[in-house]
């Protein structure tokens, strides 16, 4: 019986799993190890690709310019993650604790905007806070400046923007975090004397860390390529890694050099997640 | 007394600091709002030429925008429905069968989750340059079917926890075939976790840039078709259609949710 | 948690539902065209070509036209090789771009008498010397990387490329987001080639590259106009139109050519190898080649135009403005990129690396 049983779940398991397997390999595994094996290419004076081995492209990548870009791109992620969390934390807080039905549109409202293309809205900032923009118009007509602010085409716009983009990543994770509290283990902390400021730091930070862990690898990794946001609010003056390999893809004309750029960017993505799941982070509240 | 204060002044702090928030995540939203009424004619269309609602009017001409919309929806669509069979089947599949090499499958799906979407973009486009598959729809379908698949499969995974296989083998025993109890049985208790990783799917597809330029060739989406028009300035009928988009999901959001909160009463 | 779901849920029907409206009239847009069967598909410059002078092309053919865009040379070869063949049918490379396109053959030879209309091309541009047989090319328009200076607001005198590289404008320049006009100007700036290849030299021109990292607050090859309309920038190095446009728009906008020796452009029409539509590209040269066409274009995009018959039409006010049609003298004393090898191509790489960084 056991074992016609067995053999029976051959075929089921195989319609099931087959589709995921071939779908897998075919637009995860070729593709990735490809670019693996590109990263070892070169190219020739017509710029065609030229499949002999080489370590070049991994020479450049320790190139001054290129190290300083990482190291430029890594502090943008840095900034958008700590003041995601920073912004994010009270606020899902306060809509955790709300009463449920309130608490249903609160979430909504958070979500609503991402409604609308993120391109468009990026855009938004830009029409908002250039030279002539919105927020510099109304400052000069109430007097409080004298000539417009140059908020646009620097790093900070570019951290802006990622904040912007990335925002509900942190307030989901923190959301789900923060309402799992138990509230009778805050009241009996209170009751037992303790100030807030130590509840916060003894109680409600260590059980809600996993969402703020969750929610950075969110918005850190992301952050390293959303190449369109340094486009479009940094004028090409705070590129990323993303951006780097866009240009080796498009202008640069140097797909091995974006597949080894490309290598860099997995490896820390490896690095970081590895990193997470040191730190106690479950991998299955990234994917939901 | 004093206490009562400080609550009222947490209270009132709460509120203001989620009001800015908002202010903060919807202050882009007004931008484009604006904008769409703005009767400029001329690009870059930056400078603001009085109130008119001509664009609205003349978004309904611009069959190239309309086009591109057409594209988004279609493949949003259809990468959705396979995303959710191929997911489906896995998560199901992996929930009930024991074989080797499903960790595997597992670090795999978790590939498209957390790797950033440039890297799979590039690497879909070597795959299909490679081997000369023409870019357009088919690739864009092929590229969304590959991010989204993980998205279903956790979600459907979430609600597999709480499954209770018992039914299943119940519903065998009473003589029904495997295909007939993944349907009858299997199916209807999975539907939300399914729901949800299908409307996550379509989220994802509609919104996505980064994958898609690399993979869209002749064909455009509406993202694709808003930072083409970055670069010459965004046209006041691209905001009027945002807005349309906005308008639209707000009174169904609204619709669907008190009708969800009336039936919980 | 399964409220948030309950949220995606209601979200999704939306669009679902504004989806299925889009969708048809989408379908319903095309559909009349489509059923001529003839679609041609273009990859030209953003800003260079009007829609409505591409959809007079369709309503008068019935060809269908599908344009895509592109901000560099670069871009566009990268693109057009990694699509597969045929993906576009016609392309706008410019001068040393045609001249690469050629060798490695991804355009194909154009059969004049199939465009009667290329008589009106003036003489000069005939046969140039990226495509000396004049077999592959048709051109289109062309100008000048000009220097935008807002009087209003920078009062000292602008003459040349160097001056772009002064400490005193730190924070004012919008310049083209192309390497090699901009790493060839500042070799310009130095008495060097436009397209430099002695690496010793190469060398200098990186430090005066640098000199610019300061002064750009923007690039923007696709619309320069915009930060200078919008005065987020006061000076600018860009394509003599936009220059030309944005004092439209402001007056106190205007064009400067410098002392050391334009950077001059030209762009053509070509027709690549895999083209399968190769009737329909003739007949679409051929229509951008009417005098009347090309008016439409200047209208828009007011380029220098090597349609003689085309300026003719134009009145006054194009022939005689300079940043609309450069004076007969710049476009003498300017320079044309040329290819470049590929280890000065990495150098070049590399400079540009270290200036956006």
């Amino acid at each position: 019986m056991t074992k016609q049983k067995f053999k029976s779940n051959t075929l089921p398991s195989l319609v099931m799993i087959g589709p995921v397997v071939l779908w897998l390999a075919f637009f995860i595994v070729i593709p990735l190890l490809y670019v693996a094996v590109m990263s070892f290419c070169g190219i020739d004076e017509q710029y065609n690709i030229v499949f002999r081995f080489t370590a070049d492209n991994y020479k450049r990548l320790f190139n001054a310019n290129y190290v300083q870009i990482y190291a430029q791109s890594l502090t943008i992620a840095a900034l958008t993650t700590i003041i995601c969390i920073v912004l994010a934390y009270p606020f899902s807080f306060f809509i955790a604790r709300t009463l449920s039905k309130k608490k249903a549109i609160l979430y909504m409202l958070v979500i609503i905007p991402f409604w609308t293309n993120s391109l468009i809205r990026i855009y938004g900032w830009r029409t908002f806070l250039g030279t002539n923009g919105w927020l510099n118009n109304r400052l000069l007509d109430f007097g409080l400046i004298s000539s417009p602010i140059d908020f646009l085409f620097k790093p900070s716009a570019t951290v802006l923007g990622m904040v912007y983009s990335l925002f509900p990543y942190m307030v989901l994770p923190l959301y789900t975090a923060i309402e799992k509290l138990d509230k009778s283990l805050l009241e009996a902390s209170a009751d037992l004397g303790a100030k807030g400021v130590s509840t916060f730091f003894r109680i409600i930070l260590p059980l809600t860390a996993s969402g703020i862990f969750s929610g950075s690898i969110m918005v850190f990794i992301p952050s390293l390529g959303y190449f369109f946001v340094s486009d479009i609010l940094g004028g090409g003056n705070s590129d990323i890694i993303g951006n780097l390999i866009e240009r080796q893809f498009q202008s640069g004309n140097n797909w091995p050099l974006g597949a080894a750029l490309s290598m860099v960017l997995i490896i820390i993505t490896l690095l970081l997640v590895k990193l997470y799941q040191k730190c106690g982070g479950d991998m299955e509240s990234l994917g939901v | 007394m004093t206490r009562k204060n400080k609550k009222r002044l947490q209270k009132g702090f709460s509120i203001v600091y989620c009001c800015l928030i908002y202010l903060f995540l919807f202050l882009p939203i007004t931008v484009i709002v604006t904008n769409s009424f703005n009767a400029t004619t001329s690009k870059p269309y930056m400078t603001w030429k009085g109130f008119s609602t001509d664009w609205y009017g003349k978004l309904f001409d611009n069959t190239a925008l309309l086009e591109s919309f057409g594209n988004t929806m279609f493949i949003a669509i259809v990468s959705t429905l396979l995303a959710t069979a191929i997911g489906t089947l896995a998560a199901v599949g992996m929930y009930k069968y024991k074989f080797k090499g499903k960790s595997v499958i597992d670090a795999l799906l978790y590939i498209p989750v957390v790797i950033p979407e440039i890297v799979l973009g590039i690497s879909l486009l070597t795959l299909f340059s490679n081997t000369n598959i023409p870019r357009g729809t088919l690739t864009l379908v092929l590229a969304h079917t590959t991010f989204s698949i993980p998205f279903v499969v956790f979600n459907i995974r979430a609600r597999l926890s709480g499954y209770d296989k018992s039914i299943e083998e119940a519903s065998m025993d009473l003589g029904a075939g495997r295909v007939k109890t993944f349907f009858n049985i299997t199916l209807p208790v999975l539907a939300p976790g399914i729901f949800g990783g299908a409307v996550l799917a379509f989220t994802l597809s509609i919104d996505d840039v980064i994958i898609s330029y690399f993979t869209n060739g002749q064909t455009k989406t509406f993202p694709l078709k808003v930072m083409e028009s970055i670069k010459s300035g965004v046209s006041p009928d691209i905001n009027a259609l945002s807005a349309l988009i906005l308008i639209g999901t707000i009174i169904f959001v609204v619709i669907t949710q008190s009708g969800v909160l009336s039936r919980n009463k | 948690m399964k409220k948030i779901i309950a949220l995606f849920t209601a979200a999704a029907m939306t669009l679902s539902f504004t989806g299925c409206g889009g969708g048809t009239s989408g379908e319903t847009g095309t559909g009349g065209t489509a059923s001529v069967g003839e679609t041609l598909n273009l990859f030209v410059w953003t800003e260079y070509v009007p829609q409505s002078v591409i959809d007079d092309f369709t309503k008068e053919t019935g060809i269908k036209v599908n344009v895509s865009t592109y901000s560099s040379n670069e871009d566009m070869l990268a693109k057009v090789k990694a699509e597969s063949e045929g993906a576009f049918d016609i392309i706008q490379p410019s001068d040393y771009m045609v001249e690469q396109c050629i060798n490695q053959g991804i355009v194909q030879e154009i059969d004049l008498s199939k465009i009667p209309n290329f008589s009106n091309i003036a003489e000069s541009y005939k046969k140039p010397s990226y495509d000396p047989e004049g077999k592959y090319s048709v051109p289109y328009l062309g100008g000048v990387g000009g220097i935008a200076v807002n009087k209003k607001r920078i009062t000292d005198e602008i003459t040349s490329y160097a001056d772009l590289f002064k400490p005193d404008y730190a924070g004012q320049l919008v310049v083209l987001d192309d390497f090699r006009p901009v790493i060839g100007i500042a070799s310009e700036s130095l008495g060097y080639d436009l397209n430099e290849t002695d690496p010793k030299k190469l060398a200098d021109v990186k430090e005066q590259v640098m000199k610019l990292k300061n002064n750009i607050k923007l690039y923007d090859s696709d619309s320069p106009k915009s930060a200078l309309i919008a005065g987020e920038c006061n000076l600018g190095f860009c394509w003599s139109a936009e220059i030309a446009l944005a004092n439209a728009e402001n007056p106190d906008i205007e064009i400067v050519f410098p002392d050391e020796g334009a950077f001059l452009f030209l762009d053509n029409w070509c027709i690549t190898s895999g083209s399968k539509n190769i009737e329909a590209a003739h007949k679409f040269i051929d229509y951008m080649c009417r005098p009347e066409v090309m008016q439409k274009v200047l209208e828009e995009f007011p380029y220098l135009c090597p349609n003689k018959a085309a300026v003719e039409l134009m009145g006054e006010e194009y022939t005689s403005n300079p940043a609309k049609n450069p004076p007969a003298e710049v476009i003498e004393k300017g320079n044309y990129n040329t290819n470049l090898d590929n280890d000065t191509i990495a150098i070049y790489d590399e400079i540009w690396t270290e200036l956006k960084k």
